[in-house]
C-alpha cells in the first residue's frame, strides 16, 4: 500500500484497512453507480468470502457496501451505491467519486456466508439486494455448485442485470411485479432437492415476507440466510467518560476506540489478554453507573448486578461510569 | 526425532530447544480457561522468548516432517478431507505459504497471480508451481502438502448451523485424541471428553469467540500434557504402542530424562476466501532434565503438577506419575 | 427390506416433491407409530436393520423429497444412528431430524486402532473388537457421522 496522506484521517472502523484508488465509476441505473477499487501500487487485494461487505469512509462517516465479486484472489473490489436521497449522506458522497480518488476501506467482513455443504443456492434478491447475492452466484459456479436467482426490481431499475442473465441463464428469474413474484417464488420454496439453502437480500419488509413464506412450508432456520443491505453494524458505540475514583482523574472514552485502549493511552496498566472479551482478565470493578456489556465472560447474572466489566470490549449505557481504579 | 546433545553442557549458554519453549505456567496452580491471545506476540521467558511469528520452525524441522510422513503412509487416516472442504484447504494452503513468506524472506518465498502460484522453500530444495484450486498441482493433494511444510498439525473446522465442525485436517501428533474419530463433530462434541469445561461454559464462550472473528483474524492459546520419551505421535490410534510407558514411568530411573513437558502452541485463524477456522498445533517437548536447568520452570511445573485437582490429572493420563514428577522436581 | 406400507420410493408410490414426515422404524423395538405428525402427510418405513438395502431405500426416499421434509427414526442406537448419517449425507440437517432412541438395543463400537466397528450390546463398558480381537474400552465419546462410540484398548496402562 502506497502511504499518499489523505486529507482526512482514517475512520476507527476502517482502521488496519486498505487505501484504494477508484479505478473506475460506471451508471447502472438513474440512482446506482458501480465503483470499482484497486490497490493503487497494484497486486491482489485480500480473499473474501462471498457475501461479504466493505465499510468505505466517506468524509468522516462510514457506510457498508457488499462487494459482488466471487472473493477469490481478486486484483479490484467492486461495489455498488444507491443513492438515498434523505440518508445520512454516504450514498451521496460516494455518488461523487471520480477514477483517481483515494478511499479508506475496511478489510472485507463476512457476515452473510454461503454454506459449504449446499448443493444448490436458492438466491432471492430485490433492487439493490442484487449485489451480495451476485457474489454468492459468482463463488457458486466458481466451486462448481449450481444456483438459481428470483430477482425483483422496477421496470428499468435493474442493476446488474446483464450480469445476471449471463452468469445465471435460465436459472435466472426476472420479477417486476408483486403477484409475479409471489408465483415464482411459492413455485421454488416447493421443489427444492434436501442440499439447497435459501439466501434473501433487499427491504426488510421483503425478506421478512420471503422468510416467511419459507417457514411455513416448512423450511428450517438453518436453511434460511438473510442480510439487511446497508445495515451492516459497525459497532463502535456511543462516547462516554470514566471517573477513576482512586486516581482522581476523568476520561473520555470517543466512539471506535475501547475503555481498555482508553486507559492504556492515558498511562494505566491494565492486565488483559485476548482484547475480545472471552478471556476475563481486563475485568475492572464499577462503582456507579450501568455498564453496556458487550463481552462474552461473564454470566447474565453478573452483567445484571453491574458491579463487573470488561474494558475491552464494554461500554456505558449511561454518559459516565465510575470505576475503581 | 532427535536431540542435539549440547557440546558443552557446563556453558551457561542454554541450548535453542530450552530458550525457544515456550513455557506455559504463569503461577503455580493451572486451571481450564478462556486463554486466547491475539497472534504475533513475542512471550519473554526466563530462559528466552518465543511466540513472534505464526509458522514456527526450529531445529526439528525435517526430522518431524519426516516422522509425519512415515505415520501417513502406514496410517492414511490421519488426513481427511470431507469433499466440502475442498475450498478451504487451498485457502489454508495460500494464507499459511504467504505468511511464511513474510516471516522467512531469507529462505522462502510464494507469489500469486491469480490461481497461478509459486513456492519455494530453501529448507526443502523446493521450487515449485502449481494452480490453487486444482488438486493435481500439488504432490499428494494441497492437504497433504501443506503438512509437508509445516511443523503444525492442521484442523479446519466449517461454520453451520451456528456451530464448527471438524470437517478436514492433517493430524499426525495428537495428544490422546483421534482425528479420524472426531471427523465430522461439531465443536461441542469434540471437546465431549474433557472434564470441567461444560461447568465452566468455557467451550460455548470458545466457540461464540471463534465464530465471531472476522476473516483474517488470528488468535492463539497454549495447551500442555505430558509424554513419555521423544514421541509426538501419542495419538488414540498408536495408544497401545505408548500407553504401557504410564504404567512403568513413576519407578523408572531415567525418569527425568524420559518424561517430557509437552507444549502445544495452538493458532486460530479465520481463512479470509470461506471463512472456516483453521486450527494450527505446534507441539514442543522438553524434558524434565532440561526444564531443571530453569529454576522457575523446574519449581513451577514442580507445584503445578503436585497441585492439580485429579480430575484434570485422569484427564491428561499423568495420574500415575504426576508424584514421582513432581518430587523429583521439587527436590532437585 | 422393503417399506410395508407403501412401496419404496426407488419403484416410488411417494410422490415426487414429498414435503411430509418420513417416518422410520428399525427392529422389533422401533415403532414411530405413537409419533403424531399432525395434520402433515405421512409416509412410513419398517426395516429389519440399518442393512446397506435398507439405507439404500431410506436415501433414495430421501432423494425425491423436496426442502420442508421431516425424518423420524425409531429403534435401537446402532440402527438409528447409521439411518441419521446416512439422512444427513443426503442433505438433511439435525433441525429436520426426530431420534426416538430405544436406548436397550445395541450400539456401535468404533476401534481406532484397526478402524473396526462392531456391534455391542448396551449394557458393559468393555467389548471385543470384531476386527482386531482387543478389549475394547467403551468411551462416552460419539460420533455422528460414524454413528458409533469410540473404543481403546483397556488396561493398557495397568500392564506393570
Ligand atoms: C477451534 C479448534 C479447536 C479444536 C479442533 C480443539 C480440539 C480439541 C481436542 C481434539 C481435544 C482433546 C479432546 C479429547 O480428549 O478427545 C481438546 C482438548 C481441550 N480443548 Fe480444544 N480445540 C479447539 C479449540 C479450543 C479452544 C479455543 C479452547 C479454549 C479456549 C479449547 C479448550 C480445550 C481444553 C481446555 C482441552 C483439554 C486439554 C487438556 O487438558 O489436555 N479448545 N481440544
Ligand atoms: S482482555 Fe480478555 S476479556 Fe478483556
Ligand atoms: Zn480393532
Amino acid at each position: 500500500m502506497t502511504t499518499t496522506a489523505l486529507p482526512i484521517s482514517a475512520h476507527p472502523a476502517v482502521e488496519g484497512g486498505l487505501q484504494l484508488e477508484v479505478t473506475s465509476v460506471s451508471v447502472q441505473t438513474e440512482s446506482i453507480v458501480s465503483i470499482i477499487l484497486a490497490n493503487p501500487s497494484g497486486g491482489t487485494l485480500p480473499s473474501y468470502v462471498p457475501g461479504s461487505h466493505l465499510v468505505v469512509q466517506y468524509g468522516d462517516g462510514v457506510n457498508a457496501y457488499s462487494l459482488t465479486g466471487s472473493g477469490n484472489a481478486p486484483s479490484e473490489y467492486a461495489i455498488s451505491v444507491l443513492r438515498v436521497e434523505d440518508g445520512a449522506g454516504g450514498s451521496m458522497a460516494m455518488h461523487q467519486l471520480a477514477v483517481g480518488d483515494r478511499v479508506y476501506v475496511s478489510r472485507p467482513r463476512s457476515a452473510f456466508a454461503p454454506v459449504s455443504t449446499a448443493t444448490h443456492h436458492l438466491l432471492v434478491a430485490a433492487g439493490i439486494g442484487i449485489t451480495p447475492v451476485l457474489s454468492h452466484a459468482r463463488a457458486a459456479a466458481d466451486r462448481g455448485t449450481t444456483s438459481s436467482l428470483i430477482y425483483v426490481y422496477r421496470p428499468g431499475a435493474g442493476a446488474h442485470v446483464d450480469e445476471a442473465r449471463e452468469l445465471l441463464g435460465p436459472a435466472l428469474t426476472e420479477c417486476s411485479n408483486r403477484t409475479g413474484f409471489q408465483e415464482v417464488l411459492t413455485e421454488q420454496l416447493a421443489s427444492q432437492n434436501l442440499g439447497t439453502h435459501l439466501y434473501v437480500c433487499g427491504p426488510g419488509a421483503f425478506m421478512d415476507g420471503v422468510l416467511g413464506q419459507a417457514r411455513e412450508l416448512g423450511w428450517p432456520e438453518a436453511r434460511l440466510h438473510s442480510e439487511a443491505f446497508g445495515a451492516a453494524e459497525l459497532d463502535e458505540g456511543e462516547p462516554f467518560s470514566v471517573n477513576l475514583v482512586r486516581s482522581g482523574i476523568k476520561l473520555e472514552v470517543p466512539a471506535g476506540v475501547s475503555l481498555l485502549e482508553t486507559l492504556e493511552n492515558a498511562g494505566k496498566t491494565i492486565p488483559n489478554m485476548c482484547r475480545k472479551g472471552i478471556c476475563g482478565e481486563c475485568s475492572l470493578s464499577v462503582l456507579r453507573g450501568a455498564p453496556q456489556h458487550r463481552d462474552l465472560y461473564l454470566t447474565d447474572e453478573e452483567k445484571a448486578e453491574n458491579t463487573t466489566m470488561m474494558c475491552c470490549v464494554s461500554r456505558s449505557e449511561d454518559p459516565e461510569l465510575e470505576l475503581d481504579l | 526425532m532427535s536431540i542435539n546433545i549440547d557440546k558443552n553442557p557446563e556453558s551457561d549458554v542454554l541450548p535453542e530447544r530450552i530458550r525457544r519453549f515456550p513455557f506455559p505456567f504463569t503461577a503455580e496452580q493451572y486451571r481450564y480457561s478462556a486463554n486466547v491471545e491475539p497472534a504475533h506476540k513475542t512471550v519473554e521467558t526466563e530462559a528466552g522468548a518465543w511466540g513472534a511469528g505464526l509458522i514456527d520452525i526450529d531445529e526439528f524441522y525435517l526430522q518431524e516432517l519426516a516422522d509425519r510422513d512415515q505415520i501417513l503412509t502406514r496410517d492414511p487416516s490421519r488426513m481427511q478431507v470431507l469433499p466440502h472442504m475442498r475450498p478451504a484447504v487451498w485457502d489454508a494452503l495460500t494464507a499459511v505459504l504467504s505468511s511464511m513468506a513474510e516471516d522467512y524472506p531469507d529462505t522462502m518465498s510464494f507469489h500469486r497471480e491469480g490461481n497461478t502460484c509459486r513456492w519455494q522453500n530453501t529448507l526443502q530444495n523446493l521450487n515449485i508451481e502449481f494452480t490453487a484450486g486444482d488438486d493435481d498441482s500439488l504432490p499428494g493433494g494441497p492437504m497433504r502438502f501443506l503438512g509437508s511444510q509445516i511443523q503444525d498439525d492442521i484442523v479446519l473446522l466449517d461454520i453451520r448451523e451456528d456451530t464448527m465442525w471438524l470437517d478436514a485436517g492433517l493430524v499426525s501428533f495428537a495428544a490422546d485424541w483421534s482425528f479420524s474419530f472426531d471427523v465430522g463433530m461439531n465443536f461441542l462434541e469434540i471437546h465431549g471428553p474433557v472434564p470441567r469445561v461444560k461447568e465452566e461454559n468455557i467451550v460455548r464462550r470458545a466457540e461464540q469467540f471463534l465464530m465471531r472473528l472476522q476473516p483474517g483474524e488470528q488468535f492463539r492459546r497454549t495447551n500442555w500434557t505430558m509424554t513419555i520419551g521423544q514421541r509426538l505421535d501419542t495419538s488414540t490410534e498408536t495408544y497401545p504402542e505408548w500407553g504401557p510407558d504410564r504404567g512403568t514411568i513413576a519407578t523408572d530411573p531415567d525418569l527425568p530424562d524420559k518424561l517430557h513437558l509437552r507444549v502445544e502452541v495452538q493458532h486460530l485463524i479465520r481463512l479470509p476466501h470461506t471463512g472456516v477456522v483453521m486450527f494450527l498445533i505446534r507441539s514442543y517437548l522438553l524434558s524434565l532434565t532440561d526444564i531443571a536447568k530453569v529454576p522457575v520452570w523446574r519449581e513451577k511445573l514442580g507445584h503445578v503438577l503436585a497441585e492439580l485437582p485429579e480430575d484434570m490429572a485422569e484427564y491428561k493420563g499423568i495420574i500415575r506419575y504426576r508424584k514421582a514428577a513432581s518430587d523429583w522436581l521439587l527436590a532437585s | 427390506m422393503r417399506s410395508v406400507s407403501m412401496p419404496s420410493a426407488a419403484g416410488s408410490g411417494l410422490e415426487p416433491g414429498f414435503r411430509g414426515v418420513i417416518c422410520a422404524s428399525f427392529g422389533v423395538t422401533g415403532d414411530t407409530a405413537g409419533h403424531d405428525t399432525g395434520d402433515r402427510p405421512r409416509h412410513d418405513l419398517r426395516f429389519v436393520s440399518a442393512n446397506p438395502e435398507a439405507l439404500a431405500d431410506l436415501r433414495s426416499v430421501l432423494g425425491c423429497s423436496h426442502v420442508g421434509v421431516r425424518l423420524v427414526l425409531a429403534g435401537p442406537p446402532a440402527d438409528i444412528r447409521a439411518a441419521a448419517a446416512a439422512a444427513a449425507e443426503c442433505g438433511l440437517l439435525e433441525e429436520e431430524m426426530t431420534l426416538l432412541c430405544d436406548e436397550a438395543g445395541p450400539r456401535v463400537v468404533y476401534c481406532p486402532h484397526c478402524r473396526a466397528r462392531t456391534t455391542v450390546g448396551a449394557a458393559g463398558t468393555e467389548a471385543e473388537c470384531s476386527g482386531c480381537a482387543t478389549t475394547l474400552f467403551i468411551a462416552d465419546h460419539f460420533s455422528r457421522r460414524m454413528g458409533a462410540y469410540l473404543g481403546y484398548s483397556a488396561h493398557v496402562e495397568e500392564a506393570s
